[in-house]
């Protein structure tokens, strides 16, 4: 057998604490834990500070419940808020997979789809993660579905951040820049869904100051992201999603944009896959303004925007802007 | 696979949660299937096992556990044959549910994959919801991927690489007059919303990747897959014979060029960037200058930064 550690490596202390609280079904007391836990139980011997041990317990608690661990707090009855002799422990059936649920052979094979989607680096260790603890219930797989290669990127750093304070139900505060606009507002929300619309990440939730349920753009999140102390009901989460897709969608139902392209061109390959027939030219549903701006300006002369006059100019704006940065024609000696 | 980095303790617990029941279901397990499962190197997952010798119940009278309280495993086997068996277990032989984030990715990833034609059916997809909610710890923050169309060649292109057989098309290139293909399909991409299908082009005798928005007259062939084993290259690798281009940028809308900066050489002066690239094509730089109007300026080549000023006259032509 090897050679006992003296000190032992804390992930081991972790892992011992969830095997001892989910081995009681009366609980544990701090003090029993302290004194008995191997980590801790050393700990003790060799003379650390209760308090130093009972705030290691603490942080423990707090990374097992941080990998979705179930602790819970049994206090004593006559005084809730005495945790003084407080019992810990963990329910086996809260912890584990329910014994119910398996996987067939073609639903393992669509998740492997889905667990290699991520582009970035922490989400796509998260989705893995979540695979292998799903794949370790030991069903058969199906043979792997080949050829396609999904992804999805996360080019800003907001998203992380919104998606704890979600978890968390916190309100968080972000400068906002809107188009047009010469400085960022600080918008303080309930964070209620991430959504990805026309491959861009939207942010769904009550803004505060407005006093109504709003949708921003992540890519216009100029700064940091905080999150506050302050905590909202997790149920306004339910159905935010659904919410936030069936308003961006009543968006871009509402609004269209005339626009006359030259055919066989870049333009009208890319805009009458999404396109209605109209008179004179195509109509165009978008869901913001800026944003089709952008698209309809690097199409140049094969797309010309009938209406609305406000997307219009956004267009003539962006196009007059890359006319007087390249008017010398001589950017090598610039 | 990402190559194993050093991980947090916390992390290092995960992982021993996750490892008893694979290992309990696998019954013996090679150290390098292990790891492989797991990401790690060989040496991390031989010293994860053999922590798990220290790791048990709390010996009953509150002192030192006797060996029935910690789980064991077959040192023989380990030590001489690499291989991994658990003798003895004292508890998490379940697996753990779902954080909350495991499931979130999963579920948009899902809702991602469920656009694939024939990548699932309705029925599999609503059930693999129903189960990744039922089997996480808490409610998973909603993380919504809203699906764009999937139209008559996506379908297509998508059955033509189930059978096996080559498809054929009219390709419009920007800038080009249109071709006609015909190509063994490889591998279908899909990145912020574009389509895109590489394969075996038989005209240029060669893999090429084709944008499905610019793809029209799609119909499959008789005609087997030849070439789907050669070698793929990454979606937006450059090739050769390719343009040396150079941009100049404020700092901030880096983020806005997206993959014309993965492999760009940048030099920040100030808060400007000058990045110095290669692209498939100069003509592409034009069409980039003019969506960020005003904010990317093409220094080089000569020929596309003209390019670019008689694009946007010509476009702004339109209004006078």
């Amino acid at each position: 057998m090897a050679a006992p550690s003296s000190r032992s490596a804390p992930e081991e202390r972790l892992v011992n604490l969830l095997v001892a609280l989910m081995a009681t079904d009366q609980g544990l007391t701090k003090d029993t834990i302290l004194a008995s836990v191997a980590g801790y139980r050393e700990q003790s011997e060799s003379g650390a500070s209760k308090d130093a041990l009972e705030k290691m317990f603490e942080r423990d608690k707090e990374s097992l419940r941080g990998l979705g661990v179930p602790i819970e707090t049994i206090g004593d009855y006559a005084d809730p808020d005495d945790l003084r002799e407080a019992r810990y422990r963990v329910p086996n059936d809260e912890y584990a997979l329910p014994e119910d649920i398996s996987f067939t052979p073609a639903e393992l094979a669509v998740l492997a789809v889905a667990g290699g989607v991520w582009s970035e680096r922490s989400l796509s260790a998260e989705a893995r993660s979540g695979l292998r603890k799903i794949r370790a219930l030991g069903n058969d797989v199906d043979e792997p579905i080949l050829g396609f290669s999904p992804r999805l990127s996360v080019r800003t750093p907001a998203f992380a951040p919104l998606q704890r304070a979600m978890e968390q139900s916190r309100v968080v505060s972000f400068p906002y820049l809107k188009p047009g606009e010469e400085r960022p507002l600080l918008r303080r929300v309930r964070p209620l869904a991430l959504v990805d619309y026309e491959s861009r990440w939207h942010v769904f939730g009550f803004d505060i100051d407005q006093d109504a349920e709003r949708t921003f753009l992540l890519s216009r999140i100029v700064g940091d992201v905080t999150i506050t102390r302050e905590t909202f009901d997790a149920a306004l989460r339910d159905g935010a999603g659904d919410r936030a897709v069936a308003g961006l969608n009543e968006v871009a139902a509402r609004q269209q944009a005339l626009l006359e392209v030259n055919p066989g061109t870049e333009a009208s390959l890319r805009l009458r896959r999404r396109a209605q027939p109209a008179e004179q030219g195509i109509l165009v549903p978008y869901v913001d303004a800026q944003v089709l701006a952008d698209e309809l300006a690097s199409y140049g002369p094969e797309v010309r925007v009938v209406e609305p006059a406000a997307l219009r100019d956004e267009v003539i704006r962006r196009l007059q802007a890359t006319v007087d940065l390249h008017a010398d024609h001589d950017g090598e000696h610039a | 696979m990402s190559a194993a980095r050093p991980l947090h303790a916390t992390e290092r617990a995960a992982l021993i949660l996750q490892l008893v029941p694979y290992l309990l279901g696998k019954g013996e397990v090679s150290v390098a299937e292990a790891a492989d499962e797991f990401e790690v190197t060989a040496d991390q997952m031989r010293d994860m096992v053999q922590k798990l010798t220290v790791i048990g119940r709390p010996g009953d009278g509150g002192y030192w556990q006797l060996p029935g309280d910690l789980f064991d495993i077959d040192w023989d086997l380990l030590d001489e044959r690499d291989l991994i068996v658990i003798t003895h277990s004292v508890g998490l032989e379940r697996s753990p549910r779902l954080t909350a984030r495991e499931a979130a990715a999963l579920l948009a990833g899902l809702q991602l994959a469920a656009t694939l034609p024939g990548v699932g059916d309705q029925g599999v997809v609503q059930s693999l919801l129903a189960k990744l909610a039922r089997g996480a710890a808490s409610a998973p923050a909603d993380v919504i991927v809203a699906p764009g169309p999937v139209d008559d060649v996506r379908v297509t292109v998508a059955e033509a690489l189930r059978e096996g057989v080559a498809v054929s098309f009219t390709y419009q290139a920007p800038d080009a007059a249109p071709t006609t293909r015909t190509v063994d399909p490889v591998k279908v991409h899909i990145a912020d919303g574009q389509w895109y299908l590489q394969g075996w082009c038989h005209m240029r005798q060669a893999m090429r990747t084709f944008h499905l928005d610019r793809v029209s007259d799609v119909a499959l062939t008789g005609i087997p897959i030849a070439h789907g084993g050669e070698p793929v290259p990454d979606l937006f690798e450059p090739g050769a014979g390719e343009v040396a281009a150079r941009v100049r940028y404020p700092h901030q809308i880096a983020p806005l060029l997206g993959d014309y900066l993965a492999r760009a050489d940048i030099v920040a002066e100030g808060d400007r960037d000058t990045a110095t690239m290669r692209v498939a094509d100069e003509q592409s730089l034009k069409r980039l200058a003019a969506r960020l109007g005003g904010e990317v300026e093409v220094l080089a080549p000569a020929g596309a930064r003209r390019a670019t000023a008689a694009w946007a006259a010509a476009g702004l032509a339109q209004y006078r």
